[in-house]
């Protein structure tokens, strides 16, 4: 098996790929500019991070969902404008909640609506939980892993933050709108540094299987 | 460096993720510039086309940045200016170097304090440096090491870590903010007066 994860350049993605915590959970690290059919060849399971450049992924769009024809996984997470190049993804925006967690009274409206899901033995529930960047909306038969209700009086949306599609392809489509890579890559928010401790755990468990 | 017009332009680049300088119209009001937004993989061409200063945020593809350092270093050394925020990974300019950890992460880790004035943080104060909304650490929560001759502005923590800096490099000059972009601050306080303060020197008159 091979786990592979596509590296944008920026100072995060390199914290998070190359940094010791995080080192052993990738087999290969293609630079997001320089992707060739070639790399995918033998990838199991590749994980686009959140915020890569979304011009690179259209122009590699036939590479990244040939990965889902050939049976294989694909990981995508936030901030990669995955609407407009993966198989099925819809999202709409949602104003970004950042300051919620410095009022006591606030309690966050993530649902976890499937917890007997695989991923919910490797990550904490509740390492799921920082500010929204929007939501998705899951096609039929894909399982919604995370979700938010609308709010506000339906003045944003309510959707997925995180959705398992084994549906919409041969392969398995795996969307978050979460940037952990991000965070964890900034040295700033835990929370995040706690879900790739699950969610990298989790997916070299997928690209075994 | 052969300026043909009298109205200034600044570069600021983006990888994928569209950014519209065009909101900052009013901000800048009075200055006689003009800011671009320009794909960074343009970046040769567009140095072509005689910008004063360049602007280069936290969300770039440094290795990109590092593969082209030769036609950035170019640039500054036949006088432009550049303004730099983020950590970095892959140095792309000659004086900069890999981002380091700060010791700790309390709140006097993280206190930003001045060594010397300088006019871009003209009437900017530490206190609204140091916090937002109560919380320590958005203006920067890591440091890195300036090159030899540089004029540190601010540090952290009681250990001193340089956090901006400023030098010289041949006949241009290189800003660097080690957190996230010094020209995305501009609440309700004053860190409002950073962009407009920061192109005033992007653009000011220099031989």
């Amino acid at each position: 098996m091979t786990v592979a994860v596509l590296d944008g350049g920026t100072f995060y993605h390199h914290e998070t790929i190359f940094g010791d915590r995080f080192r052993d959970r990738f087999d290969r690290v293609i630079y997001a500019p320089a992707l060739t059919a070639s790399d995918l060849t033998d990838v199991t399971l590749l994980i686009v991070p959140d915020r890569l450049n979304p011009d690179l992924l259209r122009r590699h769009r036939p590479l990244l969902t040939d990965v889902l024809a050939r049976g294989r996984t694909l990981v995508v997470l936030g901030e990669c404008e995955a609407e407009t190049w993966a198989p099925g993804v819809r999202s709409a925006p949602r104003p970004t909640n950042f300051w919620w967690w410095l009022d006591p009274a606030e309690t966050p409206p993530h649902r976890f609506v499937a917890p007997e899901h695989e991923m919910f033995r490797h990550v904490a529930p509740e390492s799921t939980v920082w500010h929204i960047h929007g939501v998705l909306f899951p096609p039929d038969g894909a399982v919604p892993l995370v979700t938010v209700p609308e709010d506000r009086d339906g003045r944003d949306p309510g959707g997925a933050l995180l959705y398992d599609d084994r549906v919409t392809t041969p392969g398995r489509l795996i969307v978050s709108t979460l940037d952990p890579f991000y965070h964890h890559g900034s040295r700033f928010m835990p929370a995040t540094t706690r879900f790739l401790d699950g969610f990298l755990t989790w997916t070299r468990a997928l690209a075994r299987s | 460096m052969i300026r043909r017009h009298a109205m200034k332009t600044i570069l600021r680049f983006s990888c994928g993720h569209r950014v519209s300088s065009a909101a900052w119209a009013g901000r800048l009001a009075g200055l006689d510039c003009t800011v671009r937004d320009v794909d960074l993989y343009a970046l040769d061409a567009a140095l072509r086309d005689d910008a004063a200063a360049l602007l280069i945020g936290m969300h770039m593809d440094q290795r990109f940045l590092q593969a082209n350092a030769a036609l950035l270093n170019d640039y500054v050394a036949a006088g432009g200016r550049v303004a730099i925020s983020g950590h970095v990974a892959h140095p792309f300019l000659d004086g900069l170097t890999p981002v380091r950890p700060l010791d700790g992460g309390g709140i006097a880790d993280l206190t930003v304090a001045r060594a010397v004035a300088h006019p871009i943080w003209e009437g900017v104060a530490l206190e609204d440096l140091t916090f937002r909304r109560g919380v320590a650490g958005f203006y920067g929560h890591a440091w890195h090491a300036p090159p030899e001759g540089a004029t540190v502005i601010h540090t952290l923590g009681p250990a001193r870590r340089p956090l901006d800096f400023i030098w010289r490099l041949g006949r241009g000059a290189v800003l660097f903010h080690g957190g996230n972009d010094l020209w995305s601050f501009g609440g309700d306080d004053t860190t409002r007066r950073l962009l407009p303060q920061l192109v005033a020197w992007l653009t000011e008159d220099r031989s």
